[in-house]
């Protein structure tokens, strides 16, 4: 290669003297600008060349040229580092604006590890990044969304739709069963603190303990590092952006039966079962005709499209001195279901201030504030399952008021859920400011000092208000329940950096301390009495109930990494990280961290220096151990809690068993990865990993008979292994038409071991097992065995076994209690990813964003109520997926139980649980640039404006609302369970950016 | 200068870590379990509790169930398995497998009721261990720790109840596991149910010897001990020792029966009766309200509850003769505008208000654990096994002279066709009717349940099938023998996987 370039030199050289003997006709001036392709920053310092001279230029600080040429029949050359050269046949223009697009395979990006910067070359680790660019496409208050499908092995989860939401993120699986298994948030370098999606420069996501090891304790679930903006240029840029759109709720399959749909169902109930024939005339004597046209749709009632927003407004700059970068947005949705909605506000000012070369300091400030309106789950039940015959609104217009006492009312539960919501509110407001400090000091040329200390401050409220006018538990009375809560807290970072070359040979790495530390102080009260029209606690005048308590956690760290390169081929790395933690019994609070990483940059070798087209080879390996902790503090204490009272006496019961055994969870990750750069076009990579989680914080099952249900042990392992495939693409590539796609795919497997006895969970009665050879999140269901053709009755499996537990005969059975539970699918996906495809056609743009998830099973709750075979008579009922069929005579091959023999057929079973793969079209947007040379005009740096859809449409089998359910395993919620959730969105945006 | 500002930022960052972050932190909300009779209060703090977990909705499967609290699973576990409840509407609530003995080793009331009632007796166990090296403690010493062992026993007998056979049935067959230290081995095997009686009474009889300061009504008290000696010597057909401690309780002079007026209004304010000898006080910050109280399925007022389950056409039937009944008052009919009996699923709606009223509250009382009207029946049946039915009939007089049936008194006349027995039980449905104690007095006693009415204890009930005007037909669950395996429940599944020792019933 570089021969050849030498000799291209050379070539060029004769070429300019053999134009210089030419004479000249005319001089033509062309004029333009250099932009980014994808996000139209300017990019001064461009080079631009007349093909096949030494003639050339470069842009000015504002990205603009000007340059002479001979002829129209020249071709300019433009390039900058990063990016991909373009060529461009002049014709008959004077101006000449181009885009450049980023090289796929960007060997220098510098990328953000945390504690350390690296070049992507560097790196020995899975690591992957996006750029902003390539993210905001959604239009949303977490960074979760912009994740979704687009890096391979992370799994994000939008489990609800509800205002303020935040979705759940996984990467390369679950690794632990009890603590939070989402990752680690590394905000601008410091563990933890906030931020707004706008403000985001870039993400980096670390997969592996090559690079999560740095954290050890905190890395089981892998890392995310956010980086905010900062002062880029010299010249003051601001970027304004709207964002302004709708939502609708995401009703997926399910739609409620009209009044005709559900009268004409409702005579199935009437079918005598010897004969088959319907009692017509009880019929109408129970169900008056008049019902058939009473239609009242409660879904389109309590859905409404809803109003989203977001506007952001910022200014950055940056001097050899100086550097700010202050930005502030505003999101503001609206709910689909009524009487929901989320605001939030961010502020950030990030500043740098450089003393001399040696001493540098920053300033980063984030406040944000949040509030909005969150529902009540019976709330969105009934709207669900009212029947249509009844009507919310009387004669008058007014919201009608139903208890138990009012005749005139169908549904179940006599219970208006509309008036419900019109007198009761649940509100919750939030702030979070986080003040971040940093001193660098460059103390010799290759060692440095850096102390990076955040200081954080977090407070959150919610309110709970019934009105005294609402029917149900608290009418005439009225409720109120408010809590507090406050979080401060601090973490300080002091690291020693030393980065030295001695010849090919570099050496880099840190060493340090870390200490942190967190408080919380609640307070809640609640109160019943309160006078119409007042929501204060101060109003109530009865039933008074108060609580409140601290909760601290403390850590302290030792932290260091040392790198080696040779040649720039060979890298190694190595870390240690020292955790001490508040959550364990003092001779196991402190736990030790290893990892290591090495990497050969193949395509450095001279020997593969030859090989055409081939741009990047590298092969990555690393091993490394991170660990768990968070699973509450003093959680190896035996307590009595003092939490009630008995004849308002203070009282004390037994709250926890000790256990002063209890250490941490440790992940044992090894990690073999291959990127591969190919005709600048392609870019691959794979990786393998097989992640091992052993002594596995878990509450075990005690004997109930002992008083407690479970106690803290560590306990067997979980193995990860997984595939992951990033494969990025240009597949075509003109001047005025570009199409580039990205593709993910992550594959997972699980396994447990060294349980010992089975631990099962239970949640609404579905149950899940965590066993040796087991996969997480299996649910344990008695097999549905569809319908008895000859009687009609539900038939569920039996299994036989004999004294080893061997299964020795299969037979159906239509007593539920006969079935045998058994392990049918887990709600983990075998392997999900996304699609991206990029178009751009001058300056219109086209992307698209796709995810698909594979061999997920969802346990549709909700449908045991909305289609309950008459045994509920008094709830509507779902439309029923084509082909599906009631049982009315001897014979029938139906879905669908006889009504009149279907004791206990909507008991849980696996008649409920479904294939949740899916492929949802997350987002379309198209947009257009106004070039820049009329942009110039009006003043501007750049404009642009696209319209967005999101979540457009959704291909799955699963007859239910929304294959996309919640994956947190939490007390209350069982994963892969769907059981009436805010419904997801789907949503409609214009986007105006006008950047100055 | 450097050189200082570098060793400054060092120190100042080691002692950061040294000392900014100390790692030994406890919480501010519950006593380490060593130290609980450190202060001053631990042991009154922790007996308190032991009463605390019989109305608190604890912690259980990794979260608080509003529906789950002991008292509230102890009566329905026992009364809807009777013959003196109907269910009027299916439901996911495990209380629905009482009504149609669709048992479960998992079902998650009967799993909580276990766990709830072990961890009352932990607490016990832990007061009784702690306190077992102290010399020569003080009367309100003695009181609390006597408590602690009339706790242990209360909660013993009534797992006796649901997970074994009755003793007149088998005292051979597995009872509960007994757990009297907190030191045993998790794993431990069911005793058998004859040492589960000997075990609980040996408890009652030194905590009665222990507690000579009450507390009030809403503790349990020497008189308290007896009149659970009583019950139990009943269960055992110890009939001589039923009679003693009955006696003991009568003859205390502590205690009088409600008139007939008063006992229209005993239930809401129990605490102030004279004829309670103990209850579990709920206060107004214990009010469990539409989704935890006991009265929430059994009564509405149209917004309180779900009032789902009503008074069966059997007991109705059984005091229809006398509408004059004081008894009556407990039972509450929903009429609509026209008079007509309001449906619910096709079921008459016949509210049950046991549990109603404290304080004006539709779903706050303080349940009655113990009353003096069950000492004077105890002691009835009793005499009636022991063929003295004159003072069995006498005794079943003095409760219908106190609840307006003055002028039905039985005079020493016993009925053409019955035993004195029947008379003694019939009287038993009817005056502790829904306080947990039918559908025990049938099997114990060895008689069958006749469930012969509508309701969805029948399986596969639809709406459209009933026809009030006939006695459904051709349902299983009609009649339950008292043979039949299911007049207990399962142990729960926790139990068994974590404890091999311990058996699960057929």
């Amino acid at each position: 290669m570089r021969n050849g370039l030498r000799k291209t030199r050379k070539l060029w050289i004769l070429l300019a003297l053999f134009c210089l003997t030419v004479p000249s006709f005319a001089q033509i001036i062309i004029k333009g600008s250099v932009t980014d392709a994808e996000n139209h920053q300017t990019l001064p310092g461009a080079t631009i060349a007349i093909k096949g001279t030494s003639q050339g230029t470069t842009t000015d600080a504002a990205g603009n040229y000007s340059i002479k040429v001979e002829s129209t029949s020249d071709i300019l050359i433009f390039g900058f580092v990063g990016y991909q050269r373009e060529e461009v046949k002049i014709g008959d223009r004077t101006t000449i604006d181009i885009a450049l697009v980023q090289d796929a395979v960007n060997l220098d990006q510098v990328i953000v590890m945390g504690y350390s910067d690296k070049k992507r070359t560097e790196i020995s680790s899975s690591v992957a990044v996006l750029s902003m660019d390539k993210t905001r496409d959604a239009t949303t208050g977490n960074i979760a969304n912009m994740l979704q499908g687009k890096v391979a092995g992370v799994q994000v989860v939008s489990g609800t739709g509800s205002p303020g939401s935040e979705s759940e993120i996984r990467i390369r699986g679950v690794a632990s069963l009890s603590a939070p298994k989402g990752p680690l948030v590394v905000v601008d370098g410091i563990i933890g603190g906030n931020y707004d999606p706008n403000d985001v420069e870039t993400i980096t996501v670390l997969k592996d303990a090559g690079a999560t090891g740095m954290y050890g304790s905190q890395a089981n679930g892998g890392v995310i590092i956010v980086t905010t903006k900062k002062g880029k240029s010299d010249k003051p840029q601001m970027e304004f952006k709207s964002s302004v759109g709708f939502r609708i709720a995401d009703q997926g399959h399910v739609s409620m039966m009209s009044g005709s749909q559900l009268y004409d169902t409702q005579k199935g109930l009437y079918r005598d079962y010897a004969s088959g024939k319907i009692d017509i005339i009880k019929f109408y004597n129970e169900r008056p005709l008049e019902l058939d046209s009473r239609n009242f749709s409660w879904i389109d009632k309590m859905f409404k499209p809803a109003l989203v927003q977001n506007y952001y407004l910022s200014a950055r700059r940056s001097t050899d001195k100086f550097g700010y970068y202050i930005g502030a947005s505003y999101f503001d949705e609206e709910g689909t279901f009524k009487n929901t909605n989320y605001k939030k506000v961010n502020l950030r000012a990030n500043t740098s201030y450089n003393f001399s070369k040696r001493v540098s300091v920053e300033n980063n400030i984030n406040i944000s504030a949040n509030m909005g309106k969150s529902y009540d789950y019976m709330d969105m039940y009934y709207t669900y399952l009212s029947m249509p015959w009844d009507n919310p609104i009387d004669a008058n217009g007014k919201i009608r008021y139903v208890d138990g006492t009012t005749t005139d009312w169908w549904s179940r539960d006599k219970i208006n859920p509309l008036h419900t919501v019109d007198n009761s509110d649940h509100t919750f407001k939030g702030m979070d400011m986080n003040y971040d400090f940093v001193f660098k000091l460059q103390l010799t040329d290759w060692l440095s000092f850096s102390s990076s200390n955040r200081a954080s401050l977090s407070s959150s409220k919610s309110h709970d208000f019934v009105s005294r006018l609402a029917a149900g538990t608290y009418h005439g009375k009225g409720y109120i329940s408010e809590a507090n809560q406050m979080g401060y807290g601090g973490i300080s970072t002091n690291l020693l950096k030393f980065n030295y070359k001695l010849n090919d040979h570099v050496f880099s790495g840190l060493a340090g301390f870390e200490a942190q530390g967190s408080y919380y102080e609640t307070l809640s009260a609640q109160g019943k009495g309160l006078p119409e029209g007042f929501e204060v606690l101060n109003v109530a005048s009865s039933e008074f109930l108060i609580g409140g308590l601290n909760d601290k956690s403390m850590m302290r760290s030792f932290i260091s990494q040392a790198n080696y390169s040779y040649k720039s081929t060979y890298f190694l790395t190595g870390s240690y990280r020292i955790d001490a933690t508040s959550a364990f019994p003092p001779a196991n609070r402190t736990a030790h961290f290893p990892s290591f990483a090495a990497s050969w940059l193949a395509s450095n070798e001279q020997f593969l220096k030859g090989v055409s087209h081939l741009d990047l080879l590298k092969l990555r390996l690393s091993y490394g151990i991170t660990g768990m902790k968070d699973i509450g503090a003093y959680q190896y204490l035996g307590l009595f809690s003092l939490n009630t009272q008995y004849n308002s006496s203070a009282a004390a019961v037994p709250y926890q068993l000790p256990n002063p055994n209890l250490t941490w969870e440790r992940t044992h990750q090894f990690n073999v990865g291959i990127d591969l750069g190919l005709f600048k076009r392609i870019s691959l990579n794979i990786d393998l990993y097989n992640n091992i989680t052993k002594d596995l914080l878990i509450q075990v099952a005690q004997p109930l008979s002992v008083g407690f249900e479970k106690k803290w042990e560590n306990v067997g392992q979980v193995s990860n292994k997984g595939l992951e495939i990033t494969l990025s693409t240009i597949n075509i590539k003109t001047y005025s038409f570009e199409w580039s796609t990205d593709f993910t795919f992550g594959k997972n497997s699980n396994k447990l071991s060294g349980i010992g006895t089975p631990i099962y969970r239970s949640v609404n009665g579905i149950s899940q097992v965590y066993r040796d050879g087991g996969e997480l999140y299996m649910f344990i269901l008695a097999k549905w065995l569809g319908v008895d053709p000859a009687t009609g009755a539900p038939q569920w499996e039996h299994l036989d076994k004999d004294a080893n537990g061997n299964i020795t005969a299969r037979t159906a059975t239509s007593d539920y209690a006969q079935a045998t539970p058994q392990e049918i699918h887990s709600a983990l996906p075998d392997f999900q990813g996304g699609i991206a495809s990029n178009m751009r056609y001058k300056n219109f743009s086209l992307n698209m964003n796709f995810s698909y998830m594979v061999g997920n099973y969802v346990y549709n709750f909700s449908e045991r109520t909305m289609d309950n075979d008459g045994h509920e008579p008094y709830y509507n009922q779902m439309v029923w997926k084509e082909g599906w069929s009631r049982w009315t005579k001897p014979g029938d091959d139906a879905t669908h139980p006889s009504v009149q023999n279907s004791a206990l057929s909507t008991e849980n079973s696996s008649r409920y649980l479904q294939d949740g793969s899916y492929l949802k079209i997350r987002n379309i947007t198209v947009k257009y640039d106004l070039p820049v040379a009329v942009a110039k005009k009006m003043r501007l740096q750049g404009l642009a404006i696209s319209a967005s859809a999101e979540n457009v449409f959704t291909f799955t089998n699963y007859w239910g609302q929304d294959p996309e359910v919640t994956i947190s395993s939490s007390s209350w919620q069982m994963p892969g369970v769907s059981d009436f959730k805010y419904p997801g969105n789907k949503q409609y945006v214009l986007n105006l950016e006008v950047r100055f | 200068m450097k050189n200082k500002i570098i060793t400054l930022l060092f120190i100042t960052s080691i002692l950061m870590w040294n000392t900014g972050c100390r790692l030994d932190v406890a919480p501010t909300d519950a006593i380490n379990t060593s130290s609980l009779l450190s202060t001053s209060d631990g042991l009154l703090n922790v007996t308190n509790g032991s009463y605390a977990l019989f109305k608190d909705n604890i912690e259980f499967g990794g979260f608080v169930d509003q529906n789950n609290n002991y008292l509230r699973q102890y009566f329905q576990m026992s009364d809807f398995a009777s013959d003196d409840i109907t269910c009027a509407q299916v439901t996911e609530d495990p209380l629905f497998y009482s009504f149609t003995l669709t048992h479960s080793p998992d079902q998650a009331n009967s799993r909580f009721f276990w766990y709830v009632s072990y961890k009352i007796i932990n607490s016990t166990n832990t007061v009784i261990d702690l306190t077992s090296q102290l010399q020569n403690p003080d009367a309100a010493t003695s009181q609390l720790i006597g408590e602690n062992y009339f706790i242990r026993a209360f909660v013993h007998f009534n797992l006796l109840r649901f997970y074994a056979k009755p003793f007149s049935i088998d005292p051979t067959a597995p009872g509960v596991i007994i757990r009297q230290s907190v030191n045993e081995d998790a794993k431990k095997a069911r005793s058998t149910v004859q040492e589960c009686y000997d075990f609980v009474i040996s408890d009652l009889k030194k905590a009665a010897s222990l507690m000579n300061a009450s507390r009030g009504p809403q503790y349990a008290s020497k008189e308290a001990a007896w009149a659970l000696l009583s019950r139990v010597y009943l269960y055992k057909e110890d009939q001589t020792n039923t009679i003693a401690f009955a006696d003991s309780v009568i003859n205390s002079g502590k205690f009088q029966l409600e008139t007939a007026e008063g006992f229209k209004t005993y239930f809401p304010d129990a605490a102030a009766s004279t004829e309670t000898i103990m209850l579990i006080a709920f206060t107004s910050a214990d009010n469990k309200g539409k989704f935890g109280s006991i009265a929430s399925m059994i009564y509405s007022d149209g917004n309180s509850g779900w009032g789902e389950e009503f008074a069966s056409q059997s007991i109705r039937e059984e005091m229809a003769p006398h509408p004059e009944d004081v008894r009556w008052s407990y039972i509450d009919t929903l009429v609509d505008e026209n008079g007509a009996i309001v449906q619910k699923n096709g079921i008459e709606t016949f509210y049950i208000k046991k549990f109603s009223g404290q304080g004006g509250d539709p779903n706050l009382s303080s349940p009655v654990m113990f009353r003096l009207a069950e000492m004077y029946l105890n002691r009835a049946e009793a005499f009636a096994k022991s063929g003295e039915t004159d003072k069995a009939l006498a005794d079943v007089d003095v409760i219908r002279s106190n609840r307006g049936l003055e002028n039905a008194l039985y005079n020493g006349v016993l009925p053409g066709n019955t035993t004195a027995l029947d008379v003694v039980l019939k009287e038993r449905r009817l005056e502790l009717a829904f306080e947990g104690h039918r559908a025990l007095d049938v099997y114990r006693n060895k008689r069958n349940m006749d469930r012969s009415y509508w309701g969805y204890h029948l399986p596969g009930l639809v709406a459209t099938d009933i026809d009030l005007t006939k006695k459904p037909q051709g349902y299983a669950n009609e009649l339950v023998e008292w043979t039949n395996p299911r007049i207990i429940y399962f142990i729960p599944v926790d139990e068994v996987l974590a404890n091999p020792l311990c058996i699960q019933n057929p």
